[in-house]
């Protein structure tokens, strides 16, 4: 009954991950890739997170059985980091930098958890690179993503790869949300890739790509985008 | 950490209301979880509001409490902060004989005092007030004076019996197999280098972790020790670790304490058990100091923090910041050199100075902007390769899925609590499997006769692989994504060289909405009716819909027509589901025999 040639449906976080990939190229940014199974010297160590810190406790890691050095990435921050690192041995700074990817947490699923799920994460490094040019980048990626009256704030909060650290807040349909963690790279990771912090300074931001889908789009379970359903792939 | 508004006041009379500091808070400097009203015991006019405030890892070391925190507050709203300091009064101390080795790198300060005569009782009612505030439980005078001063201050303090330690006490690490008992009555077997306190003979207590049960103060004790110590944060962290004990004493201490703080803790435990002990014997504080923090200077220039911030803050801008938070300073051409107060250990880089700049004055103060740089990206040859396999695929009319990466079989093993999948995958042909039978399930929801299905993704073999692999029940092709990529005709004019498309709006596609499906199960009904040739399905789609009730969940869809003798028969599948319930056969017939009802009365139309 069904015309075998009808164009398939596409999984909306691919759909995202299109969009949001396009939004930040147009801005000139480069799409970064890298390996999910990560070391932990880019999982942790660039990103200033040393061994028996509690921040290694805020994220519940998975670790990999004779493997000592490797964990399932957390976060796709890795991926800018390693981005950043070659770009710098390239000679092509300033550059900026943004990667979608699957990460990983070893902790218990709920509708708003899951173990693995799409993070997207960015990057821009340069000599002026400001606080500013963080907000004025997340405000056109939020405006274009869920709508040109989305407004976009910074909160205070801690990360141990970025000084100053904030939490960024989108403004959609009347509701202020937790969107991602942000703010400008810490001297130390800039130093960790190679960079001279004293030179550059660097914009860092990350967060959950299936929650901008749920919000966007009203999907209430965060599971349901990775149980192989086709009732999902509706937009 | 739960804070009294009450207690706040204390320090910060002028603050303002709850509701209003709660706000100030989640702008200035850490998340408010919680504002809850409740009784408060003591107070004439008998309310008081808790706020559960997330303190950030950075400042942990000096807002964990609430003096802490109204010093903070005071600075930040430049209001006038009551040093409690002239209220406490401690009687004069006579000499004592209390002896304190350190025998470990590991503690960095160790404070004791010998107070005899102490009475052990009830605490009073506004101890007692204060700690149920914050959802704490009084125990007696000495233990409650320990804690207050913990929820107060910041500092960890703890109490022991004198005439249960013997001689001495001796701050040291501890030897493989070492025993003790917690106050809470844990057995604990110490790993060689696990920190203790310890007496000439054997364990007091878990240094800055619990107190054990040997030096526990009782009912009849009379004599004590009070302990003011300050431990090295990761020593605090391991040990803790290895016994699996969460306190409010490691947290503080894993966090990194200021040593200088001991001075007021010992101050504010001493006068607390004097309050309730009058006739108490106090002797002089032991005073072990080993690592005594030097006073520290930094130095920042005003451009840095603009120029971080992206801000045009004058340097008097932020000298006003400095003043209100006490801070000294002194400022020769932009460039600012600072006396960092002991309690602010986060103060170290300019960065912490912009944070500190950006966060009092308020981040709402920086207006975006986008940078005008001349970037040089470069495409990304895996992604173009992946956004050419998807598309292909999708024109080929595969549906594209996520499976999850964990497997209960594999060649990589992950070191999973959460879970019973404790392996990676070694190929996406598994996942795809088990989706086919979950959608051909589906399929008349669907409106497939056919499931065909892709997924892009990686897996383990044990190297890390990026695979392609789809297919229908019938059978389903996996291979690398790089040879799926050689296969595809590159020069095809549907895909761009980098896998993007330019200038496009996304947000355009918001009005578009997810339907969360039901979760009972659905009927699919068809329908075939003979009409005359003149009439289009259309309009028989129409008198089936309007007859066919609010549980259809998708159709009536044409799924095949074909002429006879002057008539044309058009053939739709309805599927009905609802949302709360499990449907009946009975019910749906009843539609189904309107519908035929309906279209019996249409002259020349006929169910066939």
């Amino acid at each position: 009954m069904t015309d075998d040639k009808k164009t398939g449906t596409i999984h909306p976080l691919s759909l995202l991950a299109q969009e949001a990939y396009q939004v930040f190229a147009d801005m000139g940014f480069e799409i970064a890739t890298g390996p999910e199974l990560e070391s932990e010297w880019y999982n942790f160590d660039v990103l200033n997170v040393p061994k028996d810190h509690p921040a290694r406790d805020m994220q519940d890691t998975f670790v990999i059985k004779d493997q000592q050095e490797k964990v399932l990435r957390t976060h796709t921050t890795a991926v800018i980091a390693r981005a950043m690192e070659q770009a710098g041995k390239e000679g092509r700074i300033p550059a900026a930098f943004i990667s979608v990817g699957k990460v990983f947490r070893n902790e218990a699923t709920d509708f708003s958890h899951e173990m693995q799920f799409y993070q997207i994460d960015g990057g821009m490094i340069g000599e002026n690179i400001s606080l500013a040019n963080l907000k004025g980048v997340l405000t056109h990626f939020y405006k274009k993503m869920l709508g040109e009256d989305v407004e976009v704030e910074f909160r205070p909060s801690f990360f141990p790869f970025t000084e100053p650290s904030i939490e960024v807040f989108a403004k959609f349909n009347g509701k202020w949300l937790e969107m991602m963690g942000a703010g400008m790279a810490h001297p130390n990771v800039i130093k960790n890739i190679g960079l001279d912090p004293k030179k550059y300074q660097c914009l860092l931001f990350g967060g959950g790509l299936d929650r901008i889908a749920m919000i966007k789009w009203g999907v209430p379970d965060v599971r349901l985008f990775y149980q192989g359903d086709l009732r999902l792939n509706q937009i | 950490m739960k804070y009294s508004y009450n207690w706040l006041k204390w320090y910060i009379p002028d603050a303002p209301e709850a509701e209003k500091l709660a706000e100030i808070l989640t702008y200035h400097l850490a998340e408010v979880e919680s504002l809850e009203k409740i009784l408060d015991k003591i107070a004439s006019k008998g309310e008081d509001t808790i706020l559960d405030i997330k303190i950030l890892p950075n400042r942990a070391h000096d807002l964990l409490s609430h003096s802490g925190l109204a010093r903070e507050l005071a600075a930040l709203l430049d209001i006038k902060f009551t040093d409690p300091t002239p209220n406490y009064k401690v009687p004069e101390s006579g000499p004592t004989d209390l002896k304190i080795e350190i025998k470990t790198d590991k503690c960095r300060r160790y404070m004791g005092r010998v107070i005899r005569n102490v009475k052990v009782g009830p605490s009073p009612a506004w101890v007692v007030a204060h700690l149920e505030a914050i959802g704490e439980r009084s125990i007696n005078n000495l233990v409650d004076a320990s804690n207050l001063v913990m929820f107060n201050c910041g500092q960890p303090t703890h109490v022991f019996d004198l005439k249960k330690v013997k001689e001495k006490i001796v701050v040291r690490q501890a030897e493989e197999g070492e025993e003790l008992t917690t106050l809470d009555n844990r057995q604990c077997k110490f790993k060689k280098g696990d920190m203790l306190i310890a007496d000439a003979e054997r364990a007091l207590a878990i240094a800055g972790v619990k107190g054990g049960k040997v030096g526990e103060v009782d009912d009849i004790t009379t004599d004590v020790i009070l302990e003011v110590a300050n431990f090295d944060p990761t020593a605090v962290r391991k040990t803790a670790q290895s016994q699996n004990i969460f306190t409010e004493a490691r947290k503080r201490f894993e966090n990194d304490l200021s040593p200088t703080l001991g001075d007021f803790a010992m101050l504010e435990l001493s006068a607390l058990i004097a309050e309730t002990c009058p006739e108490a014997k106090f002797e002089e504080i032991v005073d072990e100091y080993p690592a005594k923090p030097a006073e520290r200077a930094m130095e920042f220039s005003g451009d840095k923090v603009r120029s971080v911030l992206g801000l045009q803050v004058s340097d008097e801008e932020i000298g006003n910041v400095l003043k209100r938070y006490r801070m000294e300073y002194t400022n020769t051409d932009g460039k600012f050199t600072l006396q960092v107060p002991p309690l602010r250990l986060d103060l170290a880089l300019e960065e912490d100075m912009a944070e500190e700049i950006g966060r009092v004055l308020g981040y709402d103060k920086i207006k975006g902007s986008i940078p005008k740089v001349n970037f040089q990206p470069k495409p990304n040859d895996l992604y173009t390769k992946i956004t050419w396999a998807r598309s292909r695929l999708l024109s080929e009319g595969y549906s594209e899925v996520m499976t999850t990466s964990f497997k209960n079989k594999g060649k990589v093993s992950v070191l999973a609590s959460a879970s019973d999948k404790n392996y990676l995958r070694t190929d996406l042909t598994d996942g795809l499997k088990e989706s086919i039978k979950l959608n051909q399930v589906n399929a008349p929801l669907l409106g497939l006769d056919n499931v065909k299905i892709f997924e892009i993704g990686t897996v383990w073999t044990p190297a890390e692989e990026m695979r392609v692999a789809y297919g229908d029940k019938k059978e389903i092709k996996e291979m690398t994504l790089e040879e799926y990529a050689s296969q595809i005709e590159k020069n095809s004019a549907a895909l761009p060289a980098s896998g993007l498309r330019h200038g496009q709006n996304f947000s355009q596609s918001v009005p578009q909405k997810f339907t969360m499906w039901a979760l009972y199960p659905f009927i699919a009904r068809d329908v075939a009716v003979w009409v005359p040739e003149s009439v289009p399905s259309e309009e028989v789609k129409k008198v089936i819909k309007e007859n066919a009730g609010d549980m259809v969940v998708r159709g009536p869809e044409l799924f095949d027509e074909f002429k006879k003798d002057g008539k044309i028969s058009y053939a739709f599948r309805i599927v009905f589901q609802s949302y709360d319930r499990t449907l009946t056969d009975v019910e749906i017939n009843d539609i189904m025999n309107k519908i035929s009802a309906k279209i019996g009365e249409k002259d020349g139309w006929a169910v066939r």
